[in-house]
């Protein structure tokens, strides 16, 4: 069945603060690949975009094994580039409205169904780690601003959007959903891997499904 | 408008056409190693493709016209093509008197190499299509291209389309095909899916 919304998985980044020297696509988290888990997310979706830069070849074989359906986009500047160049390069050409989801990101089951709507959102979680960008938000949750500094809650993603208001950006998603503010927030249990710490976190967090 | 340019051999067939020749009139092994060195880029396109031409154009036309009418197809690439077949053209360096029926079944305007026929049999090669050449055709006539490709003779068509996609549908396109390339997809699902938002 065609639907009017797409999600972009972007894969594209080296992952350099995990100091892995591989792709977070491909960590293995309780016996399962992190994109395993996520596709596992969207198995209902029908247009899946993953976007890969660094070690495509090893992502777009873990990926079929999986999904043979999707569609891979390359970002062939992904060491120049930050996640809003993959965002934009995945959604350019997608379904009207674009599910930003980041590939280091894992969403708790229970909580992705609210995320996977055809309307406009940002989605945040309770703070966890201490070098994230925060949000602030007004009484009914809608995202006022992001900042580096503090905020109620952390900008995880993934978010929303109408494809016709994105443009290309060599920054972050956020700055590209800065303009665009304020936005509907939805608060989310979600866990990004950016640190090692964090990945022992993330394998807690799906324990935590079980 | 949109213009999508599609190669032929992997991408609407679902089976190269040069192997079936050579195994239908059971030719030597070399036929096969050519395609398959083309294919990857180890021989340089223009001249396996005199190479080709010259072992194949011995060979009976009309019956490799017959043959290749009979070909696989990938059939929700070829309901695309139908469906939209003001905006699909096929860029091949197939020669014209081999594919010539294929193409009516397909049914878009194809570009393709040319030769002099003669007792049935291609008696000089007398154009080798570039396919860079149609893309810029239509760029310059305005159109957004879209290129459809696997092998490495599709490379510098789909490095100067607006959009390039790398077929996956029969095999793995050609490393220097995905560095040229803004999509990859490996089913018809997703290739068809993506043509449609790109219409």
């Amino acid at each position: 069945m065609s639907s009017a919304k797409s999600v972009i998985i972007s894969c594209a980044g080296i992952g350099s603060r995990l100091g892995l020297a591989q792709t977070k696509a491909l960590l293995n988290i309780e016996g399962k690949s992190l994109i395993a888990w996520q596709l596992e997310l969207f198995k209902d979706i029908e247009d899946i975009r993953i976007v890969v830069g660094f070690q495509a070849k090893a992502v777009i074989k873990e990926v079929l094994k999986y999904r043979k359906d999707a569609i891979f986009v390359y970002n062939h500047n992904y060491f120049e580039t930050k996640t809003g160049a993959s965002f934009y390069l995945g959604a350019k050409d997608a379904n009207e409205y674009v599910i930003e989801y980041d590939g280091d990101l894992l969403v708790h089951p229970d909580d992705i169904k609210k995320c996977l709507v055809e309307e406009e959102y940002i989605a945040y979680s309770e703070k966890t780690s201490d070098e994230a960008v925060f949000v602030r938000t007004d009484e009914q949750g809608n995202v006022l601003s992001f900042s580096k500094k503090d905020g109620d809650y952390e900008w995880t993603g993934p978010a929303c959007i109408k494809k016709s208001k994105l443009k290309y950006s060599t920054g972050n998603v956020f700055n590209q959903l800065e303009e665009h503010l304020p936005m509907k927030g939805i608060k989310i249990r979600a866990q990004d891997i950016d640190t090692y710490e964090d990945y022992q976190r993330a394998i807690d967090f799906v324990r935590g499904w079980k | 408008m949109t213009k999508f340019i599609f190669d032929l051999d992997g991408t609407i067939t679902s089976k190269e056409t040069l192997p079936l020749i050579s195994n239908h009139f059971r030719l030597n092994e070399e036929i096969e190693s050519l395609t398959k060195e083309t294919v990857e880029g180890n021989i340089p396109f223009i001249e396996s493709f005199i190479r080709r031409v010259y072992i194949l154009g011995q060979l009976p036309v009309d019956e490799i016209d017959n043959l290749l009418e009979t070909v696989e197809l990938h059939p929700k690439v070829v309901d695309f093509i139908s469906q939209n077949s003001d905006n699909c053209v096929i860029a091949t360096g197939n020669l014209e008197c081999w594919i010539s029926k294929l193409v009516k079944k397909i049914g878009c305007k194809c570009y393709h190499s040319e030769g002099i026929i003669k007792d049935n049999k291609v008696e000089k090669l007398t154009k080798i299509l570039k396919k860079e050449n149609i893309v810029s055709f239509y760029k310059n006539a305005g159109e957004k291209v879209v290129f459809i490709g696997d092998g490495n003779n599709d490379m510098e068509a789909m490095r100067i389309a607006d959009v390039a996609i790398a077929s996956g549908l029969t095999h793995k396109p050609a490393k220097s095909v995905l560095s040229v390339s803004d999509y990859l997809v490996y089913s018809e699902e997703a290739l068809c899916r993506l043509l449609n938002q790109l219409l």
